[in-house]
């Protein structure tokens, strides 16, 4: 079972075998270190001068029909890449060979570069997961110890009973919250997606959330804008004169369009890059500025001050568009409401005041979440950007108020954020720091490209905060060409109405959500040793839950308990269920989780095409279709465009659909229902009566969604963006949306013009989706007010100051998350085995070689691999690129062996406005940037070599 | 002299490094039976010692009397062993070893990827995609014995007939560039064919089509409304590589230039270039600096409001700007022999 099919027919006339003899090596190598040739010639060519004319080309035919094939099929990728390119698969006597971008994208309009081709070196290459070694064929039932990779090989039915006992079993026994469902990014395929959700729904089973789990959410949109997240279509970026690259490596991590920023700035744009490490996007940059890890915040905070000091702020935008005229209590640091002045209600308390030019008094301004007017024109009002005044309160009570523009100056004052303060602070030169600001005071339109690289530290609120106020500050969000357009990962899902409808058909208040970053953390034996405020995170989570903030499933009685008892609760998850995720490998924590977790949990269940660490350390793995044989749907925030996954072939070996073995479980389980005959049930917190006797009629909506291509036409049918499309019709080429649903977008998709969010607001004036109906920078929950982040401000990172490396695991070219990790075409491309990067001066601190093994390690664990030294890394830190699967080459533990879960407190509040859980829009990030290490030369033992590829090889 | 000449431009300040026409060409044309070492398509960092390792200090090519100057033949150390893993023991096998290549890699064709220049205060790097040069007087052609290796007339592309090779490998030592690979397995040389069947059907070369970075434009060179025409021949902005190698090479590089050094922002190439002014010379040959000092100024321009012709070109919006296939005149010559 083990062994790959060595039969596949390349379609070149060659065996896999063939190819794999080659690679062994040796023969190879000697025949080259010889050189015997001699000038043979069979027969006589003296006449022939092959610089002008070749007699004998018969011959070319190899190549021509080395390019041709009997079928081509339409199909992408689900490993949320953020790129959705639609690709093209050629097969050939049945076995499918290669793929190529399909470059079929409409464009928008004559000017803006189009999105073709579209697709990296990783989709180029994702046939080899179709027949490689890796693939899950059959189902398999665990034979050994968890992740020890014994298995017995079980039919469907053994497979579908194991998992569906268990489940019901829990149901009946433990309670439905002990059921617990992952899987991420709907957008990348949402019908394989609703295949499971709906399962979860209708089993009344937790449903898991990803966005903020790893870290891609940025909480800083939430936060002022009110959105999880919004960015331009990357076609926008053409449209910029001034792109800054921050946090983001696009070179690398956004491939398929980083050419329309080097585009731009062949079009006039200047491109900034700010990033530690001297990286694939930097070599185009126009200005590198090489920050000191962790500092951002003091850089965009010193521009945003630069900017209020010259006077080069747009005053009628901040005016009209942002929370910075309101007015703020200076006893209390709250808002002036108008609550206040008069009776206290709903409304008043959600209603906002500015100070009025005209009247010379403070003014309700609309907009708000208590204004009855729902627009951002100001009328006739004149709001004061600058002043302190007296108001007098409804009992009479005279109190000072002032801007949240005011306290901005007053907070910037400080010597940090002056240019020659950032320069320090930031590892910057002075000259450098001043064509930053001056840069943004002059071009526009502006805009940050922001990523990952600086999303990921703990404090990734504030920093989002402060980035998004520089943007704001020049009016520049809202606008082609300009905002804060942050792209990691492919959370929004374009056609969202119909996506909702068939996830979670009775909509969002009957399913138990979770956020993963809290439901991780509390169940595995995980400690923050950090104190904020003097307590530790466990008593904000242990508040944050009973205050109904956060949910934490499953249940248990909060009241009674205390802080010390949420990592060992009474009532525990009991089985995870596991599809398009590789939850195990990408989780921080790792060393703890499998100490803990992974112990109690008594199901894992993985559905999987390939064996990745998840399904290696899980019960049961049931073998799902490649991306290359299913139905399925694809869209992303980084252009407008859907496209299909189609079977190019029909799942191979034993595998099925994700569709399929959903609806094959939900059969299973009715039998088991049936065969016990276990009635149906009242599931009190959520007043349903589960009668999972129908399970299979349920999930199946009667049999209206037999097929995926009835669940992705229910999508397509039911979203206003894709209207008039059936998923036959996407086969053709890419489609654009035809429209946005209001209720979910803040832009129109028009024809001719690059997406860009926000348009209804600075264009149309509607609100924001704040509480104060602005861009909303100011935050008075009484959190907020305790930490001192009210307004953006920097904070050093939350780090563990005992060990002197940071541990840096962004993302990188040669995988997305942990796919392609284990691909041989691209490992033998890089260095073949996991590999951390070092800087010069580091190494030669630390006593190590490049090439050598090293082992890297701090309070949570170790990791031994790889080491390479580069020059253009900072010393002061380690960079892994994420994602190795844990099986693959390390000596001991794993990248995620050194991680652990750091909650920050003011991502645990609800309750206030716009700032209330919802899943993968609010709730604590899995942040993992401020993790610290320290490394040494590795001399231990090493595994053995893969003899037996060698000698499969030469067999 | 070949009637026409295919040619390619890539421009370096639009290359990714991501390598996916390294993958598009490898998946299309490599993927069998001894081939799995070789590259017809690589991406190295620069500077850097490449693939086949130092194949640039190697020789090669010819001398300035014209006489071949045949280098060693690289060994197999010098490309790295295309690596093989034993997946199936730990992961369906029960084993408790991890996953491990079979060899411990100590070169292969990206192995010193990013590593570039070894000044830590103002690190430096760029990436350089290389194919065969197609060039006009092959050295490889010049250099074997059985007359094996052929100039296309009608486009120019240089090929290795596949029925009458040998093996010798006299052709590997002659090229400057190491782009003739050696199958051990069919115990002949093999290399980059310029994709000629694609663009016969009037589809780029897979390394173009595929390049997500769409720095790759192709045409024919004396055809004046191309893109490499115009390129090369009327804005001199693309230079041949290793020019004092003497074969003529048709790949054409716009040349990088990088961003300033830190605390310098505002400083020209000419003034203080973060890459090293003999490393471009090197590669690329004494007018290096020419053009970049002319691209410099036209991104200037370009970054004060005005529009450049050339930039405007290298934005290259679509494939009909990029590319300027003659599948008619291929066809007829092919046809016509």
């Amino acid at each position: 079972m083990s062994k790959g099919d060595d039969k596949r027919n390349d379609g070149q006339g060659l065996t896999r075998r063939q190819l794999l003899q080659v690679a062994g090596g040796a023969g190879l190598a000697a025949l080259f270190s010889s050189d015997k040739a001699s000038a043979l010639q069979e027969f006589e060519i003296a006449d022939v001068d092959p610089l002008k004319r070749y007699p004998y080309r018969g011959w070319e035919e190899l190549y021509r029909r080395q390019f041709s094939w009997d079928k081509v099929g339409r199909s992408t990728h689900s490993v949320n890449c953020t790129g959705s390119c639609s690709w093209k698969v050629y097969v050939k006597n049945g076995v499918m060979l290669r793929e190529e971008q399909a470059a079929d994208y409409p464009p928008i309009n004559a000017e803006l570069p189009d999105y073709n081709p579209r697709g990296c070196q990783k989709g180029a290459c994702y046939v080899e997961y179709v027949y490689g070694a890796q693939r899950v064929k059959y189902p398999l039932i665990r034979a050994g110890e968890r992740g020890e990779g014994r298995w017995r090989k079980a039919s469907w039915d053994e497979a579908l009973a194991y998992v569906a006992e268990r489940l019901v079993d829990n149901i009946y026994k433990h309670g439905p919250d002990t059921n617990t469902f992952f899987s991420v990014i709907p957008a990348m395929s949402p019908v394989s997606f609703c295949s499971g959700s709906r399962m979860a729904h209708l089993l009344g089973g937790v449903f898991c959330s990803f966005y903020d789990w790893y870290c891609d959410l940025p909480p800083g949109q939430p936060i002022t804008w009110g959105v999880q997240t919004e960015a331009c279509e990357c076609a926008d970026w053409f449209n910029s004169k001034f792109i800054v690259l921050w946090g983001s490596n696009i070179s690398e991590t956004r491939i398929p369009d980083a050419h329309f920023a080097w585009e731009a700035r062949y079009h006039g744009a200047r491109v900034a890059c700010v990033s530690p490490d001297y990286n694939a996007s930097a070599v185009h940059a126009d200005q590198y500025l090489p920050i000191k890890p962790g500092t951002d915040a003091v850089l965009a905070l010193a521009t945003c001050r630069y900017l209020i000091e010259q006077g080069v702020y747009d005053a009628p935008y901040v005016k009209e568009q942002t929370d910075l005229p309101l007015l703020v209590r200076e006893d209390n640091q709250r808002f002036l409401r108008m609550s206040d002045l008069g009776p206290k209600t709903k409304l008043t308390e959600a209603t906002f005041l500015c100070w009025d030019a005209s009247t010379e008094g403070p003014k309700p301004l609309p907009g708000s979440q208590g204004s009855v007017d729902k627009t951002l024109k100001l009328g006739s009002i004149e709001p004061v950007l600058t002043g302190r005044w007296t108001v007098r309160l409804a009992d009479g009570k005279p109190v000072r108020v002032t801007t949240v523009f005011e306290r901005l100056k007053k907070q910037l004052s400080v010597p940090l954020y002056s240019i020659s303060g950032a320069a320090r602070r930031c590892g910057l030169s002075e000259a450098d720091v001043k064509q930053f600001v001056h840069d943004f005071a002059t071009r526009k339109p502006a805009m940050i490209i922001h990523g990952a690289g600086t999303n990921h530290w703990y404090h990734n609120d504030l920093l989002n905060r402060a980035m998004i106020l520089v943007v704001a500050l020049t009016g520049n969000v809202g606008k082609n060409g300009g905002g804060f357009n942050h792209y990691v990962g492919q959370e929004r899902i374009w056609p969202e109405h119909g996506f909702k409808a068939l996830a979670f058909p009775r909509g969002g208040k009957k399913q138990r959500w979770q956020n993963t970053t809290m439901w991780t953390y509390c169940h595995s034996q995980m400690q923050d040793p950090h104190r904020i405020n003097g307590k530790p995170i466990e008593h904000y989570i242990l508040e944050s839950v009973r205050q109904g903030w956060m949910p934490l499933w499953p249940e248990n009685n909060w009241q009674a308990l205390n802080a010390g008892q949420l990592h060992n609760l009474p009532r525990k998850p009991r089985a995870l269920i596991v599809w398009r995720a590789n939850y195990l490998n990408q989780a921080k924590g790792n060393e703890a989780i499998l100490r803990s977790l992974w112990k109690q949990l008594d199901l894992i269940v993985d559905i999987n095409y390939r064996m990745d660490t998840t399904a290696l350390y899980s019960d049961v793995v049931l073998p799902a279709a490649s991306y290359y044989e299913k139905t399925d749907i694809n869209s992303t925030d980084c252009h407008s465009y859907i496209h299909p996954f189609s079977k190019v072939l029909d799942p191979l070996y034993e595998s099925k659909t994700d569709w399929d073995v959903f609806g094959a479980l939900a059969q299973k389980i009715e039998q088991v229902i049936k065969k016990r005959k276990l009635q149906p049930f009242e599931d009190k917190k959520l007043g349903w009566k589960r009668d999972l006797s129908r399970l299979y009629a349920d999930w199946s909506d009667d049999g209206k969604l037999k097929t995926d291509e009835d669940a992705a036409n229910f999508i397509l049918s039911h979203s206003a963006e894709t209207k008039g499309m059936t998923y036959q019709s996407l086969q053709d080429h890419p489609r654009r949306f035809v429209a946005t649903d209001p209720k979910a977008w803040n832009s129109d998709i028009e024809v001719g013009r690059a997406y860009t969010p926000f348009t209804h607001q600075v264009e149309k004036k509607r609100p924001w989706r704040t509480l104060t109906g602005r861009q909303q920078f100011y935050v008075d929950h009484p959190w907020y007010v305790d930490f001192g982040e009210t307004l953006p401000v920097h904070k050093d990172p939350q780090d563990d100051p005992q060990y002197p490396l940071y541990w840096n695991t962004p993302h990188g070219r040669w995988s997305i998350h942990s796919t392609w990790r284990d691909n041989r075409y691209l490992l033998r491309l890089q260095r073949g085995l996991p590999l951390a990067y070092i800087s010069t001066a580091d190494a030669k601190k630390y006593g190590v070689a490049d090439n050598d093994w090293v082992k890297i390690h701090n309070g949570q664990g170790a990791a031994v691999c790889k080491v390479k030294i580069r020059p253009g890394e900072q010393p002061g830190r380690i960079t892994m690129y994420h994602g190795w699967e844990k099986f693959l080459g390390f000596q001991k533990g794993g990248w995620q062996s050194l991680t652990y879960i750091k909650i920050k407190p003011t991502q645990l509040i609800g309750g206030y406005g716009h700032l209330s859980f919802r899943l993968n829009y609010w709730g604590p990030t899995g942040n993992n940037r401020d993790v610290k290490v320290t490394i040494e030369k590795y001399t231990g033992p090493v595994a053995a070599l893969a003899s037996s590829a060698k000698k499969k090889a030469l067999k | 002299m070949s009637k026409h000449q295919y040619a390619m431009v890539m421009d370096l300040n639009k290359c990714l490094g991501c390598h996916t026409c390294t993958l598009a060409c490898k998946k299309q044309w490599t993927d069998g039976d001894g081939m799995a070492y070789m590259y017809w398509n690589n991406v190295e960092t620069r500077p850097g010692q490449g693939y086949p390792r130092n194949f640039d200090r190697m020789g090669g090519g010819f001398d300035v009397r014209g006489n071949l100057r045949p280098s060693k033949l690289p060994p197999l150390e010098d490309y790295g062993e295309a690596l093989e893993y034993d997946y199936g023991q730990r992961l369906f096998g029960g084993s408790k070893k991890p996953v491990m290549p079979h060899v411990l890699a100590d070169y292969g064709p990206n192995f010193d990827e990013d590593m570039g220049g070894d000044d830590t205060r103002n690190p430096y790097h760029f990436y350089l995609p290389r194919i065969c040069n197609h060039c006009t007087h092959p050295a490889c052609l010049e250099a074997c014995p059985r007359k094996a290796i052929y100039k296309r007339a009608e486009d120019g592309i240089v090929l290795v007939d596949q029925e009458r090779c040998r093996g010798y490998r006299h052709c590997i030592r002659a090229c400057p560039y190491k782009k003739l690979y050696f199958n051990v397995v069919e115990s002949m040389s093999q290399k980059c064919i310029f994709c000629y069947p694609r663009l016969e059907k009037g589809r780029p070369n897979a390394c173009a089509a595929q390049c997500p970075g769409r720095l790759r434009f192709v045409g024919i060179l004396d055809d004046q409304e191309s893109p490499v025409h115009k390129l090369v021949v009327q804005h001199k902005v693309a230079l041949g590589l290793l020019p004092q190698r003497g074969t003529g090479p048709n790949v054409y590089y716009v040349p990088p230039f990088l961003p300033p050094k830190a605390g310098h922002p505002r400083a020209t190439v000419s003034q203080d270039p973060r890459l090293p002014v003999k490393v471009l010379e090197r590669l690329f040959g004494p007018r290096v600096m020419d053009v970049v000092r002319s691209l410099e100024g036209e991104l200037r321009r370009a970054q004060r409001g005005s529009r450049s012709e050339v930039l405007d070109l290298l934005i290259g919006r679509n494939d009909s700007v990029r590319y300027a296939l003659r599948p008619d005149i291929m066809k007829r010559s092919a046809s016509g022999k």
